[in-house]
């Protein structure tokens, strides 16, 4: 059955046209055409779609759209403008943390996550701690660590 | 190429920020997924054999096709009647004939071979009318292991080859009986490489459309060789290379993975082909690690004849590789043959045979993964190099300093006919173990050990084809690159490349390459790759080829195009040629200097300025073959399949936790010798993360099959890709001793992923040694190595274990 969904995505109002058992991903991808949303495991295991729900990160593979009816949804378009990266994109690329770029969406977001909820520089366990539900098949992660830790710095002050 | 003037601040060597990530960073990258150009687009689903080998006796796919949504279903029968078939493509005398389709014709030859096709209005809808394909199968025994395959009385998976041999080859190099006979010890070893995947976080996939007003064939696909691929569509399809363009996107992952050619790509264009609306087919997680492109599984059985003082005489192998399903383009046979080729590794050894088989098995096809066979070469000889030096009580430092290749004369000649132009082996040696502080390692193991914990050192040393010429082992595609360039009537220039980046920075690289020729900014120069209709031909990108192979059309392409302007400039100075040169974006002559971009401009809109008889613009199709390695074995049987080699040692300490088989890496040293760097950010990227696939290769990842043939990794939740905190930041350590090709790079993909699984082996063989255990395998996940100390009387901690688990 098809059910009308109302929620806010990236900080505009949106409306979702979704059959029951459509997911969250195909939702975003298809209807809003937002395809910085990359699905590639369908089943929560790698993290490549996460998108925050109400700031927090959840796995859009594993959400059914009709679950989003009222909450704020951001996803990697929602981050920056075209025009100018936010302060972890800007490590990302200065890190050399994006390879083929198809985790970095959720890598990026999940960074924002963690470092929303900081008040110091965290440590690179505290990183990888953090993110070890995304999974980067090209970088290794030494860079996304790296890049992680010098966003916080600019964004909370040195360590 | 004589010297040339550049800018005096050279873009050859520095960190560039990457031109790609900036789409990538904000959501407006273009993968294979995100293609929306098709407003009238269908998905596809496949129906995949649930049995290892069963033949096809019937398929009934009326309900299905009646399903609301459903546009058409197609079956082997239908595929084999619109398309020719698919081969190999391997040249090898000794190889059996072997065609096939899309969609399996008689039988299914593994779990996931695909049977049947559905086309309809979503991927949901195709999926649930798969559940009403009915398929009346005769099931067949199995063959799931490579040396039953080849005993007497085996399943035949093709009744008309009379065995399961795919592919035999033998070598024989020197004296071996001699060698052999003059020896004060013979090592006779077994080791088993296990079977795992590259796979790229990004499937798999094509999307295709057929314009019946043009005639034209539009496939996007997510492919590491689209004007290859183009050309074996345009084999199956009967279409004309003309009529066909591929498309490869931005591409989420290759890693060798997506260099093969997939039924499923050739499907989706076929599908296109007769359908009026557009076609897709995205693979899921599943289906790529069931029933795309694994790799490596292989069994080498080795003599190794070596002298008191640890000098290794000669070296005797027979190379078993388990092929799975043989129906793919080159299959694992072709790594293979590089693994039997390299198999002496960095050492001079010149006593050598081999002899190889390939081995059709009832599992998921294998193919290319990262290093192409040499990770299986230099796992064997690293650790055959170790155990000599153990039989011996020899330090295994001073073993591998005893055989290693001098570091004179280049080219060293191997015994299979490799021309290795590298620096020296020796000096890396001693980088890595200094950096690893291996003199101070034993007393600081002992240590440990007297406290329970078991620490090892593991070190290697390997050699690196790379920019391959692969006639012999990967058909007819390698060897050259081609880029088209063009210098815009603004200055500005645009490169295409016959090469494809799926993830490497080729957008930044061979900017910086143009720049670096023209003087120009870095960021005045696009570069795209991936488009068929863009530049007449193109290898793609494998086999850490692209610096090599695209960075030297690109450098061609530049001078040709420098050299046309350095004419222009002349005449419009009035100034002869030879007095003009083109500096810091400008051309200089005695009579004064006009910037780059007018002389530009005059090519095209002030064409009254060119001397006469010029042609107008500045475009140039140029392509860059380093010659240097032979399409075919020479009468010795000598080949030489790369253009140039690098070189690259690894130390590693790990700790592995004896009561869960957990193995810890502490610390992973690599030295690498890339030749000339173009952009060392980039560069520590393929490293690091090429020894994350290394690590993964042989901490985590496995893919069994069960006695049935049933694969038991279908998830992410059982196979384990590397995570945050499973892999050490690698200190890299960069040599840049250029190679003699033009520019003198050599390739920097591969490295990490070679030298780590050597590494890491010989590291936890030395980490377990008072137990008394033997590494004889890649496969070192933890419960591998449970069974390893078990097998040597110590029981793992089964509480100790669970408790890691939950971690």
């Amino acid at each position: 059955m098809s059910r009308s969904v109302r929620c806010a995505v990236n900080g505009t109002e949106a409306h979702l046209q979704v059959e029951d058992r459509d997911l969250l991903v195909d939702a975003l991808r298809d209807q809003l055409g937002l395809k910085g949303v990359h699905a590639a495991c369908g089943e929560g295991a790698c993290g490549t779609c996460t998108v925050l729900l109400d700031g927090r990160g959840v796995r859009s593979c594993l959400l059914f759209a009709v679950q989003v009816e009222g909450r704020a949804l951001t996803t990697i378009e929602g981050v920056s403008t075209a025009e100018a990266l936010g302060p972890i994109q800007r490590a990302f690329a200065d890190c050399g943390a994006v390879q083929c770029g198809y985790c970095t969406p959720g890598m990026v977001l999940a960074a924002t996550e963690l470092l929303s909820g900081c008040e110091h520089v965290p440590s690179d366990e505290e990183v990888s701690a953090a993110m070890v539900g995304n999974l980067c098949r090209c970088t290794g992660y030494a860079s996304i660590v790296r890049a992680v830790r010098r966003a916080a710095e600019e964004l909370l002050g040195p360590a | 190429m004589t010297a040339i003037e550049t800018s005096a601040a050279r873009v050859i060597g520095r960190s560039v920020p990457r031109r790609e990530d900036a789409r990538l960073l904000t959501g407006r990258a273009r993968f294979l997924g995100d293609v929306d150009e098709f407003p009238d687009l269908q998905h596809i689903a496949i129906l995949r054999s649930p049995h290892a080998h069963a033949r096809i006796r019937r398929i009934d796919t009326g309900p299905a096709g009646r399903l609301p949504g459903v546009h058409r279903v197609f079956t082997g029968a239908d595929i084999s009647a619109l398309s020719r078939p698919l081969t190999h493509l391997l040249p090898l005398p000794t190889i059996k004939p072997l065609e096939w389709y899309a969609l399996a014709t008689d039988k299914a030859r593994y779990v996931g071979e695909p049977l049947a096709a559905v086309v309809a209005v979503s991927r949901a809808v195709a999926e649930d009318a798969l559940d009403l394909i009915a398929v009346d199968y005769e099931v067949l025994p199995p063959v799931v292991d490579a040396e039953a395959a080849l005993a007497e009385g085996a399943p035949l998976l093709y009744e008309e080859w009379g065995s399961n041999e795919f592919v035999s080859l033998s070598y024989r190099s020197g004296d071996l009986e001699a060698a052999f006979a003059g020896a004060d010890g013979v090592l006779r070893e077994r080791f088993e490489h296990h079977r795992v995947i590259g796979l790229p976080l990004e499937g798999h996939g094509a999307t295709g459309r057929y314009d019946r007003r043009t005639g034209r064939l539009l496939l996007y696909a997510s492919s590491q060789q689209p004007h290859n691929l183009r050309t074996v569509l345009a084999n199956v399809t009967g279409l004309s290379e003309a009529s066909i363009r591929v498309v490869a996107p931005d591409m989420g992952g290759g890693f060798g993975n997506k260099q093969h050619f997939m039924r499923e790509e050739v499907l989706v264009a076929v599908v296109a082909r007769h359908v009026p609306f557009a076609v897709s087919w995205l693979q899921d997680r599943t289906e790529s690690l069931t029933a795309s492109i694994h790799s490596r599984q292989q069994v080498h059985e080795v003599e190794a004849a070596y002298r008191r003082d640890g000098r290794i005489l000669g070296l005797r192998a027979r190379v078993l590789a388990d092929l799975g399903s043989p129906a793919l383009y080159f299959t694992g046979a072709a790594p293979a043959m590089v693994t039997a080729s390299l198999l002496t590794g960095a050492y001079d050894v010149q006593d050598f045979a081999y002899d190889l088989r390939g081995v059709a098995t009832s599992k998921c096809p294998s193919g290319a993964y990262r290093g192409f066979g040499q990770p299986q070469a230099m796992f064997t000889i690293e650790r055959v190099v170790d155990l000599v030096a153990e039989a011996l009580g020899r330090d295994p430092a001073d073993v591998r300093r005893l055989n290693l290749i001098p570091d004179q004369p280049r080219p060293y000649v191997s015994a299979t006919g490799a021309r290795y132009d590298t620096g020296s082996f020796g000096g890396q040696l001693d980088q890595v173990l200094e950096a690893v502080g291996y003199a101070g390692f034993r007393d600081r193991q002992a240590a440990q050990r007297s406290r329970g914990r078991h620490l090892g050192m593991g070190m290697a040393v390997v050699v690196e084809g790379t920019a391959p010429n692969l006639h012999v082992v990967a058909g007819r595609f390698g060897g050259y690159e081609l880029v088209r360039m063009t210098v815009q009537p603004d200055g500005h220039v645009s490169v295409q490349s016959g090469s494809k980046s799926q993830g490497q920075g080729h957008e930044t690289i061979l900017a910086q390459v143009a720049a670096d020729v023209l003087t120009i900014p870095v960021d005045h120069v696009e570069v795209r790759d991936g488009d068929t209709d863009q530049v007449p031909y193109g290898m793609g990108t494998w086999g850490s080829r692209t610096a090599v192979m695209a960075g030297g059309a690109v450098t061609r392409a530049a001078h040709a195009l420098r050299a046309k302007m350095t004419t222009i400039a002349a005449h419009m100075l009035q100034s002869p040629a030879d007095e003009v040169t083109l500096r810091d974006g400008a051309f200089h002559g005695p009579a004064g200097s006009l910037p780059f971009a007018q002389v530009a401009g005059a090519a095209y809109l002030h064409t009254f300025l060119l001397p006469p008889g010029l042609d107008m613009g500045l475009s140039v199709v140029m392509a860059y073959d380093p010659g240097n390695t032979s399409p075919f074995p020479d009468e010795r049987g000598h080949l030489n399949v790369a253009a140039t080699y690098a070189s690259g040692a690894g130390a590693a300490v790990v700790e592995v936790d004896v009561s869960t088989g957990r193995v810890r890496v502490e610390e992973l040293v690599v030295a690498h010798d890339c030749g000339r760097v173009i952009n060392p950010l980039i560069v520590d990227g393929q490293i690091q993360g090429a020894c994350a696939q290394g690590l993964g290769a042989v901490l985590l990842e496995e893919l069994p099959y069960r006695e049935d043939g049933t694969p038991v990794a279908r998830t992410l939740a059982r196979y384990h890709l590397p995570r945050f905190a499973d892999v050490p930041v690698v200190h890299a350590l960069h040599g840049e001793t250029p190679s003699p090709l033009l520019g003198g790079y050599r390739g920097a993909g591969e490295m990490g992923a070679i030298v780590t699984p050597a590494a890491l082996g010989n590291a936890v063989h030395d980490a377990l040694r008072p137990f008394g255990v033997m590494i004889r395998q890649t496969n070192l996940v933890p419960r591998e190595v449970r069974r390893l100390l078990r097998a040597a009387g110590v029981e793992p901690d089964a509480a100790a274990y669970a408790r890691a688990e939950r971690r």
